[in-house]
């Protein structure tokens, strides 16, 4: 089955050094992703992993420096195939307000797509009552500025102008930072109406866990531009195979008093990709690392269930138990 | 004894045609060795509370009423020199983001120094900078003094932040949303930091946060602001599982990470907050609560129990 979005081997790389160095420092490598008609994918990893440059990659607004991306089974090439994609995958960007232009009204940002993409716009104040309307504003805000609304207001702004060319695949980066707890529900739950109504399929880009939970079908866990662990959101959760996503989901804070922490899962922080880390790159960090890890990489296999992870001692199902033990024992 | 405290602390800013009235006769103490939390929705008067404790409202905000006691001096009654006096010695804030808390043209050791140098100019020297700054996790101190802010990561940034306030020998440690802008992993380790400080410094600390985690994992006692009020207070334990307020309670509901997966549509509240410079008579809440009748537009009751207080009609404490 093909899948609306298929990246193959997908690297970025950047220039390092001089003008005339070519010497380049790896950002993202060799990422294997797919994201069914429909489905909810979520990105997850620490700032440093590579999650906004994949979205960015995948929109072309990123260089790539291997392996193709490919939409709706057509890979993407060219100035023609770039607005094919730009046209039918709308992005929803992290910091909603400032990706709204100060000095045009709602209405005019929520029909801007249709301009950019020189599609026809007969009625463009009925459309954008109709985009409002879909994300839950009243046709009123139509004629208000960016700066005269509240957060959750310039998200849904966001959401409805991402939707206007009724586009196949969202991709939302950090579609609840910075909101409170009431309107990051109302905005998740906008999400899946949407995606029931539409049949949107989301690429969603988050640190936040309970989102991931929420949302997604399948999760994606990004460490130094590599994915280490891939599997169905429910039981990724429940049984974390790779000993930083059972690390990253221990490090999350838990609204119960009666539940908290004693000691911490993962201590520091993600390593300079300009020093990568010997074999596994996560030894460095992992609470249950031995003598493998340090010298030898392990390679993304399968786990079955349609889970793969990049852990010499996965198919153990011990990690989860493993970083259980090196907390309590720490 | 309380270290801080507010007395029906009221606190408005001026807009046009009229006043923005953000914190409303707010009552609130911390003592020593305490970690006091106040939660609460965006525009709910956290951040302005804060703000006033420490003597940095902006321009246009004004006290219009109530009391400030800081070691016990009456502070609002003091001359303007003697409150930055008193406040320098005795209250650090650490805020959200750290970047822009540091001077981005000086080194972070220049920066402590001069921190210190404010106010106490004998007492330190780069040797217990050094050893403040191993306290709070960063590894090679010494390296860490030769820096540039921008050389940090975020999560560096507010350990040396809070270097930066501990080395003040504060009485009072304000954190206004202090791992917001944090990955959940550095979030963890600033908690378990301001954890273990807790313990070792010999002050209260105030956590000023929407983050309903933070506030579970930190606090011991919590104070929940809605439309610049204190709705309820209560010990952190009895809080998240015996919540009185019909506000504490939606919006405990409400938090994706309580709610269990598959659910399908997450609980809401619905509506927003009321604006705060033509508020309705009564509780400010009526209008999104689902406990409303009419005695709810008649000034509100405060319910007092052992450590606890509600601020409603409808529910007791």
């Amino acid at each position: 089955m093909t899948g609306v979005l298929e990246l193959r081997n997908l690297s970025v790389a950047l220039p390092l050094g001089g003008f005339f160095s070519r010497a380049r420092l790896p950002i993202l490598l060799d990422v294997d992703l797919s994201v069914a008609r429909g489905e909810s994918v979520a990105l997850v990893g620490e700032s440093g992993s590579g999650k906004t440059t994949l979205a960015r990659a995948v929109m072309g607004l990123q260089h790539v420096t291997g392996g193709t991306v490919a939409f709706d089974g057509q890979v993407v090439e060219g100035a023609a195939g770039l607005a094919r994609l730009r046209r039918d995958a709308a992005m929803m960007f992290q910091d909603a307000t400032a990706s709204l232009s100060p000095r045009l009204t709602v209405g005019y940002l929520v029909t801007e797509p249709f301009r950019i993409h020189g599609q026809p716009l007969p009625d463009p104040e009925g459309t954008a009552r109709d985009l409002l309307a879909k994300v839950g504003l009243p046709p009123a805000i139509a004629r208000r500025y960016p700066h005269e609304l509240s957060g959750g207001q310039a998200r849904r702004v966001g959401v409805a102008r991402a939707l206007a060319l009724r586009p196949r695949l969202v991709i939302a980066d950090e579609p609840t930072a910075g909101l409170d707890v009431s309107v990051q529900a109302e905005v998740l739950n906008l999400m899946s109406d949407l995606r029931a109504e539409m049949g949107l399929a989301y690429l969603i880009i988050t640190h936040n866990l309970a989102l991931v939970r929420h949302v997604a079908d399948r999760v994606v866990v990004l460490y130094l531009g590599r994915i280490v662990e891939e599997g169905p959101t429910a039981q990724v959760f429940a049984a974390p195979a790779h000993p930083y996503t059972a690390s990253l989901i221990a490090a999350e804070p838990r609204p119960d008093p009666r539940q908290r922490r004693t000691d911490l899962a993962i201590r520091g922080e993600v390593p300079s990709i300009l020093r990568r880390p010997s074999g596994c790159e996560f030894h460095t960090r992992c609470p249950v690392a031995r003598d493998i890890c340090r010298h030898t990489a392990p390679a993304l296999a399968p786990l079955g269930a349609g889970r793969q992870a990049r852990c010499h001692f996965a198919d153990q199902q011990q990690n989860q138990q493993g970083v259980k033990h090196a907390v309590e024992h720490r | 004894m309380s270290v801080l405290s507010v007395e029906d602390l009221s606190v408005s800013y001026r807009i046009p045609g009229g006043r923005l009235r953000a914190v409303r006769d707010v009552s609130l103490s911390v003592g020593r060795g305490e970690v006091l939390g106040i939660m609460g929705e965006s525009g709910c008067g956290k951040s302005t509370l804060a703000a006033a404790m420490i003597g940095l409202l902006p321009a246009g905000a004004s006290v219009d009423g109530g009391v400030i006691r800081l070691n016990g001096a009456d502070m609002l009654r003091l001359p303007v020199d003697e409150q930055r006096r008193l406040r320098g010695q005795s209250v650090a804030m650490v805020f959200q983001d750290p970047m822009t808390a540091f001077n981005p043209v000086l080194t972070i050791g220049r920066q402590l120094a001069d921190f210190i140098g404010a106010h106490d100019a004998a007492r330190h020297n780069r040797a217990d900078i050094a050893a403040m700054l191993e306290k709070v996790g960063i590894p090679d101190p010494a390296r860490c003094l030769g820096r540039y802010p921008h050389e940090l990561s975020g999560g560096m940034r507010q350990r040396v932040a809070i270097a930066a306030a501990l080395l003040m020998q504060p009485d009072v440690l304000i954190a206004d949303e202090p791992t917001t802008a944090l990955d959940v992993t550095m979030e963890a380790q600033i908690i378990h930091l301001l954890r273990d400080l807790r313990t070792s410094f010999d002050g209260a600390i105030v956590i000023v946060t929407h983050h309903l985690g933070v506030i579970a994992e930190l606090c011991d006692r919590v104070a929940v602001m809605y439309a610049g009020e204190v709705v309820e207070e209560a010990a952190v334990d009895a809080l998240f599982h015996d919540p009185r307020h019909p506000y504490t309670r939606a919006l405990l509901s409400c938090d994706p990470a309580v709610v269990q997966p598959g659910i399908g549509h997450l609980p809401t509240i619905g509506g927003r907050i009321p604006d705060l410079s033509a508020l309705p008579p009564g509780c400010a809440f009526a209008a999104r609560c689902a406990m409303t009748d009419a005695t709810c537009a008649s000034p509100v009751p405060r319910h007092r129990a052992a450590g606890r207080s509600v601020l409603c009609h409808r529910s007791k404490a």
